[in-house]
């Protein structure tokens, strides 16, 4: 999570607080993103660990909801304006993903699944590139990341 | 008489990495290059390789400017250098699911891929827990999810369920679960195609960055000290550093940590015209080298 005094040195104080309000919303919904995606793996992989009544699907579906909700609440700025476009098309998406994992799930067919889950990932894409603060994997600490406390880079 | 030509083709560099993250406890021992590389394994009619790199489509631009990683270079580029394109590779072994090691699955379009069905399992599962336990998901990119997918769905995924033996002639699939993550494994290529063999190398992934990892600080009092980061446990990793030496016969120059900058000081290697290192660890018979 950035801090307030490191993105202030990007963007004006009311987007430093919408990016601190929805920066978690994000967070979900790319956790949303993976959780789908993990399912289709193991589906398709044929993973003696079965997809069927997974309760990740279930998980899956509370935090799509928490997180859309608190992104209709967020108030963006000018400035923010495009990456809330991007995070609002990307919870749309992956509500139609949602959707169809509990119709087809464990049928042959998973593109139902598979095309508004892969569009959802490149809209949460463009909203972290839209915006300092966000980003889709967690390079600060990872093992082959260089390790830079608290610094965001602008979008 | 070698089966295969070996090679470990740098793609990447973090100009300054800190010691602490590559070696236990390294703490304020300064800064040490980084090399991002992958391995080809070329020989018996095939083109194999040890992991492909990181998605630079995706990321690469955030890597560039917020990380510090330079150089990057495409694998047709960087394989381009010894002769091979993309598409004439037919076997890919992932180590592990990070994203510098899985995330240039789609550059291969005609590769099988090899990995741990535990890397895939425990994914699934980490993605189940409650928001708190997020570290355990450092390094992934769901989109590296999402690619597997369309490789299962492609029939060029193989999930390898513990060890396997002549995954092609010659090489083998090691497991070494809940070390530097779930399902990790490592890939030895028995070079004589002997089943007691003296001339193996091992590919360890990320089970050690450095050599320091595999003989500690002091060459002469020889200890094994496990990498910076272990979603499994520290335990677990040094216990599969002795397998793995035991493996290549104690001789821990065989065993080779693709984060090792200094794997110039002991084989041959160039600097190709983009700055890549390509060192050569083995040459097939009548294979011509890349690097003289």
């Amino acid at each position: 999570m950035p801090t307030a005094e490191a993105l202030s040195h990007l963007v004006d104080d009311a987007t430093v607080v919408y990016i601190l309000e929805t920066h978690r919303h994000f967070e979900d919904l790319r956790q949303v993103a993976s959780q789908l995606a993990a399912l289709l793996v193991l589906s398709a992989a044929g993973s003696r660990e079965s997809t069927l009544d997974h309760p990740m699907l279930i998980a899956a579906a509370q935090l799509h909801r928490d997180a859309t909700d608190g992104l209709r609440r967020a108030r963006p700025t000018l400035r923010a304006r495009r990456h809330n476009e991007h995070v609002l098309a990307a919870a749309s998406h992956l509500a139609d993903a949602l959707s169809a994992a509990n119709r087809v799930i464990n049928s042959d067919d998973i593109d139902p699944i598979l095309i508004p889950l892969r569009a959802g990932y490149a809209a949460l894409r463009e909203a972290a590139n839209a915006l300092p603060g966000f980003e889709l994997i967690s390079f600060e600490r990872a093992c082959c990341g260089i390790h830079l406390p608290n610094e965001v880079k602008p979008a | 008489m070698s089966a295969y030509s070996l090679w470990v083709m740098e793609f990447a560099a973090v100009p300054n990495y800190p010691l602490s993250g590559l070696v236990y406890g390294a703490h304020n021992q300064g800064t040490r290059k980084l090399p991002y590389c992958y391995i080809v394994i070329k020989g018996q009619g095939q083109v194999a390789m040890v992991d492909v790199g990181y998605n630079h489509k995706a990321y690469g631009e955030v890597l560039a400017n917020t990380y510090g990683v330079k150089g990057w270079h495409p694998p047709k580029t960087v394989l381009d250098e010894i002769g091979i394109a993309p598409e004439d590779v037919s076997n890919i072994f992932i180590t592990h699911s990070h994203f510098d090691h899985m995330g240039n699955i789609e550059d291969f379009p005609k590769a099988t891929f090899f990995m741990q069905e535990r890397e895939l399992t425990k994914w699934v599962w980490t993605m189940s827990l409650e928001r708190r336990f997020r570290w355990l998901m450092l390094g992934i990119d769901p989109a590296d999810i999402m690619r597997v997918v369309d490789l299962a769905r492609q029939r060029r995924l193989v999930c390898v369920d513990g060890d396997r033996a002549d995954v092609l002639p010659g090489v083998d699939l090691h497991a070494a679960f809940d070390t530097h993550t779930w399902g990790c494994m490592y890939v030895r290529v028995r070079n004589d195609l002997a089943a007691n063999s003296q001339d193996s190398f091992i590919f360890c992934g990320d089970l050690a960055y450095t050599q320091e990892n595999l003989r500690g600080f002091d060459p002469n009092d020889p200890e094994y000290i496990p990498v910076g980061l272990a979603t499994g446990s520290q335990f677990n990793l040094v216990m599969t550093t002795e397998k793995m030496v035991n493996l290549v016969g104690g001789d821990i120059q065989r065993v080779i940590p693709p984060h090792e900058e200094r794997l110039k000081d002991l084989y041959p290697s160039r600097i190709t015209k983009n700055g890549l290192r390509i060192s050569e660890l083995a040459l097939a018979d009548g294979e011509k080298s890349q690097v003289y």
